[in-house]
């Protein structure tokens, strides 16, 4: 079960007919280290043209460039970070980010960290995971390029974040994923259907650590940029009948998800969730979670 | 927080760190918040500000403490938008690109620079001392610059 007839024919069944997109370019800008100064001239005047995306606040197309935005001045004094457009919808979902903990349980290569240090403004704490070494020094110099000074990272599994016998305020869960077909060309050649379903379960287990973590009165969002129902919707359902915690409604860019998989149906929170099929963006999924009452 | 301090007199900047907030892992020096300093274990990876580390007795500074510097007095140069592009691609600085001067002009010296916006972009070594030097010589030799996260990278 792959190839890209399987698959396409199975986004056909969730409602979105396939496209071939290829998605634009992105930056977003660390408000924290640009006060006072006008980023959109400077790089203006440097040959970098950039379109503010309508529904971020603090992101930007490159529409032209005559080199590469990953080699300006302003870019390694960590003035923006390059990170496409859905990527940075997550970390804006949290409330009040301001002085709170904050684990980000799959940090690496460390562009949502850099985000809600700078959404925090630099307080609180963040404690960042992963379990690649090679992709920690990546982590490490994101950081200290963007000068982030409230986050501690650490070599540790998700599955085993209680070792840190700390809770959290606010947890993003980036899971690691199957991916999708509109960051890597080759996907459809690479993935088959066993493949997502490991990765399902993965999430999960990462998912029953957070959620552990969690305090009472927390938010967890939960983010993929896997298009597969396995990896999304249907584990949110498990999420909500297993773990305890409920579905928030989110004001923010995508589709409502998906009620109904393949004749199963699902939560009906699960249309607070956010699906975005790939086109300007690349493909997503989003979901905002708290702990719900009757397991406090 | 002696080779800190030593490196902060090189480049004549007048600065103070509390000690207490200073934590050396593996002779990576980093300057932790107070709720940090309660949470983070041993065994961290990266923590707070990164300051630098030293390796064969030598320490090497990072940018987040070279920015700290530049905020406050110490040995800087301003140079112009060619000179700071060229800089931050591993060139030396020449007498014409420097637009001011702060700090020790002496032979030797280390040096901050920064651009026309006053934002650091590495250090340098006074190469030749910059008040004698003519228009078409080398003065900075570059030590360290941003474009090290790009080397880095590779």
């Amino acid at each position: 079960m792959s190839g890209k007839k399987f698959f396409t024919e199975r986004y056909e069944r969730l409602g979105w007919k396939f496209e071939d997109v290829k998605p634009r370019q992105a930056i977003r800008l660390n408000v924290t280290n640009i006060k006072g100064k006008s980023l959109e001239k400077r790089l203006e005047s440097i040959g970098v043209q950039i379109e503010k995306v309508p529904f971020l606040e603090t992101g930007y197309w490159v529409c032209d460039s005559k080199f590469s935005v990953g080699a300006t001045a302003e870019y390694l004094l960590g003035f923006y970070s390059i990170q496409e457009s859905a990527a940075q919808l997550p970390a804006t979902l949290f409330t009040d980010l301001k002085g709170k903990t904050v684990l980000d349980a799959c940090a690496a290569p460390g562009g949502k960290t850099v985000q809600l240090a700078d959404l925090m403004g630099n307080s609180g704490m963040i404690v960042a995971l992963d379990i690649k070494k090679r992709r920690l020094a990546a982590l490490a110099n994101h950081l200290e390029r963007c000068h982030i000074g409230n986050t501690v990272v650490y070599e540790l599994d998700a599955r085993q974040v209680s070792r840190l016998k700390t809770k959290f305020d606010r947890i993003l869960v980036d899971a690691p994923c199957s991916g999708n077909f509109s960051t890597d060309r080759h996907w459809f050649n690479r993935r088959t259907l066993k493949d997502v379903k490991q990765n399902a379960k993965l999430q999960r287990a990462i998912l029953t650590e957070a959620a552990a973590c969690l305090c009472d009165e927390g938010e967890l969002v939960y983010s993929t940029c896997s298009l597969e129902p396995e990896e999304n919707e249907l584990n949110m359902d498990w999420a909500v009948k297993h773990l305890g915690l409920q579905i928030e409604e989110v004001d923010c860019y995508g589709e409502n998800g998906l009620t109904k998989v393949f004749g199963s149906r699902l939560d009906s929170s699960m249309e607070r969730s956010k699906r975005i099929w790939p086109g300007e963006t690349q493909g997503f999924f989003i979901c905002k979670l708290t702990k719900t009452e009757g397991k406090r | 927080m002696k080779a800190i301090m030593k490196f902060a007199v090189q480049v004549g900047a007048k600065f103070s760190l509390n000690a207490d907030l200073i934590v050396n892992r593996a002779g990576r020096y980093f300057l932790l918040n107070k709720d940090l300093m309660k949470v983070s274990r041993k065994n961290f990876y990266y923590a707070g500000t990164y300051l630098g580390k030293v390796k064969n007795r030598k320490f090497f500074p990072s940018f987040n403490l070279l920015a700290m510097f530049a905020e406050g007095e110490a040995n800087k140069i301003v140079v112009e938008k060619r000179a700071a592009w060229l800089f931050i691609c591993g060139r030396e600085i020449f007498r014409k690109g420097i637009l001011e001067v702060h700090g020790s002009r002496r032979k030797g010296d280390h040096v901050l620079v920064l651009n026309e916006f006053r934002e650091c972009l590495g250090f340098g070594r006074i190469f030749r001392g910059l008040d004698g030097a003519a228009m078409d010589e080398v003065v900075v030799k570059n030590v360290s610059d941003i474009g090290d996260f790009l080397r880095r990278e590779i």
